[in-house]
């Protein structure tokens, strides 16, 4: 590659910056896929993979994917948890992609949840 | 020598070969019990290298101190005849009577005359007489082994200081310093041979032996030593036979100590080629050597 | 890249890669592909994450959970729980020997709790093989800063005012020593980073360049705009080739990115690096003796003034510096003199790299602030001393330095204190000691090391050193006289005076700290022929205790001298004539046995052979299944 003036080196460190950004950023926001051996079957692998998807679309660099143990409501699956800074958690239940288009682009963009994918708000326990 | 007690005619007189403090000294104990003594020199002056330094060890004594009564007491006792800028070229007879034949060279001042002043040593016109190196013929070295040589001086000899960066890659292709090939680097840099040796034998890294294929690096740390490693260096050389820095006769092993590894928080440890060993036991050793010796159909030399 | 949910870091420093890292991210990335994880979960490889004593290790990002000790048979497992199904391993992680919870999160582990990251800012965050990573980080900003907004001047005030002392021993000023060379009119001027590291036991220097070799770089380049310099060395040890292949790596990097070379960033301003490597010789750390093994002189050391920085390799003007000192000076440019001056001491400022080792719990490298006691490093973050031993000793400052004893425990770590205690701070070793240490044995230990690595250009050196060694060998065999230790300090003395490098005048140091705080140890060799620390070989015995011998027949099998007797149902006895001292047997005999005892200074009881073995009874202690081996 050619040589770096000043402004490409600048240019260059926040580009890295992004890619490193789960050792060391500040989080806003956090989404938690339940694997348990149900939320698997029931495709939680689809979901994280969408929610990761979504993720690099919007380029934001503070908000973490995480996946967690069965929650208990296997009938329900396959569910996620958003946690914004700020607000109550969200607990949302029986999944799809597109449901989590929806999600990314109105909770954790815009800062609504989604009420009607949603069990309950508030009810879960923080992280 | 000498045949049952029969004394042969003796001479009274004794010749001191070196005029450096010890020679001084026996110069002067010779002549004080009454022996006339013949004090030869070489230099042009007497008091050797102890002239040249400020303190003597162990004792911190100023060295002029020590011998500047010496040098007095020579100039002045009746019985000593010094005899500087002289060598001794033939002995002849036995003890109690022999007969030397000395070289003096000729010194071009009157020493009775001089004064010291140092004025001939500023204005000589003569500064450096270059040694002729061109005596020695040149090493030959096989075809393969020079090919590599050169490829390496090629490599490097461009560089300020090549001379590391050439003996590292040498090191690295033999395990030591074969000799020709050190004579080669030495004509081909320009370089004396014994400057190429003072550098090759003052690292712990080189050795002017072949080494084993593998080199055994017990780290001697202090870690290492704190946790013991000085039994895994007994346990080594008892099961090999051969004490640190030795080869083994099939040249597969070498054992060495080695000042810490950076490996400190695996104490004690031991590098074998790349692979290090940590937090190792004496049990295991035998089996680590079995390992090394069955993955090379043990008794294999090694040839380079 | 893409966005992904969990980043191993997973530690490829020496120490790691020892205990198998590579094998571990082998089997990592077959089980991350097993489940089909590749795209939600990277892998990055660091550098030395300085709890080198739980390796294997890695922490997961970005929790930070942290998992010691790993071996391959633990990955598939810790994969498919942790990784896909989100249950953090519990049995993976670092549990302290005096607890019973694991403690899952790197930040809440003591040994990292106290410490305070600047020179290691990037370990463990960062592939060192990636320059983009370091960019990440702030890296090369200092850089951008110097070269865009001071002059050469500035950034030497700006170092003065920091306070910052070199590492790499003597700790003399940076910026006064950047001046000094920047004053000489001689042209053309360098810089050397010295990563020599031959103390034993010292191993941050290595470390630095492992894990991010980047901070060095643009150190060296600063220090080399600073003084006006276009070219520098990195002198590196032989025995660090993984620190020779990421630096090698990194400069080529930066030269691509062009932040090494010609006209670096636009500004004009060109400087560029090369590797010299040592081949083990300790005293090529002194900075003379580096400069003649460089130039491919025979590398005795040679009297000083005038100072490298006046004269020094090809006899232009040269700043040597070390590794550590190197990688502070881009965080004092980006953070400000003013802020790191406020850390550490009155005299030493900021923060200093130590290897804790030896007799200690957590062993690693911490980076610690100037003038943190000893009780600090040892307990809280070493976590004290293994199996209940008493802590007795610690040396720093390698075989320059000296003992510093238990008594000495609130001692606050700076320049001038250690100097005081008669150590020193030398590369930042710290090696612990218990109970079975031997302080003359270690005293012993130092002096062979100085006088196998004296270059033998002064007399005292290398025959003052041998000497102290031959008096010290005298009274660890036993031998030892009346008026040996005032001899010992006598002749300490005279070699300090009238050596001529730092090795010389400092060899003395080992002995000079053992006499002043373990006379009594001295005098025990001497007077009474007993070690207490029962080290010294001739002057114990190994024993089998009969009462508790259990003719396991282990110790027999293992003794490779054949010394021992006994067989099944028999007490084993050991032939003290044949016995060669090796400690194996103490070593095998099972430690619910304990039998095998060391004995000093004290005469070995006579055992008869063929005793019969007295069993305990079983409602005593459970040990069913005795001498069934
Ligand atoms: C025998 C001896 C060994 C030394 N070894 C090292 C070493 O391994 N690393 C190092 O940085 N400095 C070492 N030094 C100190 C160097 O001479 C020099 O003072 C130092 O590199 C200067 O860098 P600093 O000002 O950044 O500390 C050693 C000194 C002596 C006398
Ligand atoms: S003090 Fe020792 S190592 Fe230093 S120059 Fe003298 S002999 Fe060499
Ligand atoms: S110390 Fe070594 S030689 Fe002596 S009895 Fe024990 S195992 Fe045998
Ligand atoms: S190993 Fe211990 S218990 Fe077993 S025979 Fe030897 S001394 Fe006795
Ligand atoms: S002391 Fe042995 S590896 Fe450091
Ligand atoms: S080498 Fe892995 S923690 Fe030090």
């Amino acid at each position: 590659m050619a040589k770096l003036t000043l402004d490409e080196l600048r240019r260059r460190r926040e580009q890295a910056r992004k890619s490193i950004y789960l050792r060391d950023g500040e989080f806003r926001g956090k989404v938690i896929v339940h694997m348990g051996t149900c939320g698997i079957a029931a495709g939680a692998r689809a979901i994280v993979a969408t929610f990761l998807e979504e993720l690099e679309k919007s380029g934001r660099t503070d908000i973490l994917v995480t996946t967690s143990g069965c929650a208990g409501l296997c009938s329900k699956e396959p569910m996620a948890t958003v946690e914004m800074l700020d607000s109550p958690p969200v607990k949302y239940v029986l999944l799809t992609p597109e449901k989590v288009r929806r999600i990314f682009a109105e909770h954790i963009l815009g800062g609504v949840a989604v009420a009607e994918y949603a069990l309950g708000i508030g009810s879960e326990r923080a992280g | 020598m000498s045949n049952g007690g029969e004394r042969r005619e003796k001479v009274g007189a004794a010749l001191v070969v070196g005029g450096g403090i010890g020679g001084m000294q026996a110069a002067l104990d010779l002549a004080d019990a009454g022996i006339k003594v013949y004090l030869v020199e070489s230099k042009p002056a007497i008091g050797g290298v102890m002239s040249q330094l400020d303190k003597t060890f162990p004792t911190n004594d100023c060295a002029m101190c020590t011998m500047a009564p010496r040098l007095v007491a020579i100039g002045r006792h009746k019985d000593i005849e010094v005899l500087t800028l002289t060598e001794v070229e033939r002995i002849e007879g036995e003890p109690g009577n022999f007969t030397v034949t000395l070289r003096r060279r000729a010194r071009f001042v009157d020493e009775n005359v001089c004064t010291g002043c140092g004025s001939c040593v500023a204005n000589c016109p003569v500064r450096f007489i270059p040694q002729p190196l061109d005596s020695i013929p040149p090493v030959k070295l096989a075809p393969e082994v020079q090919a590599r040589v050169d490829q390496i001086i090629a490599e490097h000899r461009n560089r300020p200081g090549p001379l590391m960066p050439i003996l590292q890659s040498i090191n690295a292709v033999y395990n030591y310093f074969p000799e020709d090939v050190l004579r080669y680097v030495s004509q081909q840099l320009g370089i004396p041979l014994t400057h190429i040796l003072r550098v090759a034998t003052f690292y712990n890294a080189f050795s002017i032996v072949p080494r084993g294929k593998y080199i055994i690096n017990v780290c001697m740390g202090t870690t290492c030593y704190v946790r013991g490693s000085e039994r895994l260096m007994e346990r080594f050389s008892d099961t090999l036979k051969i004490k640190p820095e030795e080869t083994t006769p099939d040249m597969l092993f070498t054992l060495k100590a080695v000042r810490c590894i950076g490996c400190c928080g695996l104490a004690p440890a031991v590098m074998i080629g790349d692979t290090v060993y940590g937090k190792l036991t004496v049990k295991e050793i035998p089996g680590i050597i079995k390992k090394f010796q069955g993955a090379n159909g043990h008794g294999q030399a090694h040839t380079g | 890249m893409a966005a992904r949910r969990i980043e191993l870091m997973l530690c490829t420093g020496t120490g790691c890669v020892a205990g198998g890292a590579f094998r571990i991210k082998k089997v990592l990335e077959e089980e991350i592909a097993r489940h089909g994880l590749q795209s939600e979960i990277s892998i990055v490889p660091t550098g030395c994450n300085g709890f080198c004593g739980q390796g294997p290790l890695l922490v997961v990002m970005p929790e930070k959970i942290f998992y010691g000790w790993l071996k391959t048979e633990d990955i598939p497992f810790l994969v498919q729980e942790h990784f896909l199904k989100g249950r953090p391993v519990k049995k993976l992680m670092f549990t302290p020997p005096e607890r019973k919870e694991p403690i899952p999160l790197l930040s809440d582990i003591p040994f990292f709790k106290k410490q305070m990251l600047i020179v290691l800012r990037n370990k463990g965050i960062i592939d060192p093989e990636k320059i983009d990573d370091y960019i990440a980080r702030d890296g090369y900003a200092a850089l951008e800063k110097v070269l865009t907004s001071m002059t050469p001047e500035e950034v030497i005030e700006e170092i003065i005012k920091s306070g910052l002392r070199g590492r790499g021993g003597a700790g003399f000023p940076t910026g006064i020593k950047w001046k000094v060379c920047r004053n000489e009119p001689k042209t053309p001027k360098y810089v050397i980073c010295n990563c020599d590291e031959g103390d034993p036991g010292a191993y941050m220097d290595r470390s630095v360049l492992e894990s991010d070799p980047h901070s060095v770089i643009e150190g060296q380049t600063i220090a080399a705009y600073a003084i006006g310099a276009s070219h520098g060395y990195i002198y590196v040890r032989t025995e660090y080739p993984l620190a020779i292949k990421r630096m090698q790596k990194a400069i080529e990097q930066a030269r691509e990115y062009g932040l090494l070379g010609e006209n670096i960033l636009g500004t004009g301003f060109s400087f560029d690096l090369e590797i010299r490597e040592g081949s083990g010789a300790f005293v090529c750390g002194e900075e003379t003796s580096l400069i003649h093994s460089i130039e491919g002189k025979s590398p005795e050391p040679r009297q000083r003034p005038p100072f490298p920085a006046q004269v020094g390799i090809w006899g232009c003007p040269t700043v040597i510096n070390n590794v550590e000192t190197l990688a502070t000076v881009p965080v004092i440019i980006n953070r400000g003199a003013e802020w790191f001056s406020k850390i550490g001491t009155e005299t030493s400022k900021g923060t200093k790299i130590f290897s804790l080792v030896g007799k200690i719990n957590n062993t690693g490298l911490i980076e610690v602030p100037m003038g943190i006691t000893l009780r600090e490093i040892i307990y809280e973050i070493g976590g004290g001393i293994p199996g209940n031993r008493k802590f007795k000793a610690v040396q720093t400052g390698g075989p320059s330095g000296g003992c510093i004893p238990a008594s000495l425990i609130d001692l606050p770590i700076d320049y001038e204190s250690l100097t005081q205690a008669g150590s020193m701070m030398g590369s930042g070793g710290m090696i612990v000691m218990d109970e079975d240490t031997c302080m003359v044995d270690v005293a012993k230990f130092f002096i062979q090391f100085t006088n196998d690595e004296s270059c033998g250009k002064c007399t005292t050196c290398r025959d003052g050193s041998a000497a102290l060694l031959e008096v010290l060998t005298r009274i660890t065999d036993g031998e030892g006289q009346e008026g040996d230790i005032e001899f010992l300090e006598e002749l300490a003395w005279a070699i300090k005076d009238a050596s001529m490098c730092g090795l010389g005048t400092t060899l003395p140091n080992p002995v000079l700290t053992t006499i002043r705080y373990f006379r009594e140890e001295y005098e025990a060799h001497i007077r009474e022929k007993r070690c207490p620390a029962k080290v010294c070989k001739n002057l114990i015995a190994y024993w089998i205790d009969p009462q508790l011998c259990q003719a396991c027949l282990i110790c027999k099998r293992e003794c490779p001298a054949e010394a021992i007797y006994g067989e099944k149902h028999i007490v084993h006895v050991i032939d003290q004539s044949k016995c060669t001292k090796c400690g194996t047997c103490l070593e095998v005999c099972p430690p619910r046995f304990g039998a095998v005892k060391k004995l000093s200074g004290e005469p070995v009881p006579p055992v008869e052979r063929g005793m019969k073995v007295e069993r305990k009874k079983k409602t005593a202690t459970p040990l069913q299944e005795q001498s069934s081996a």
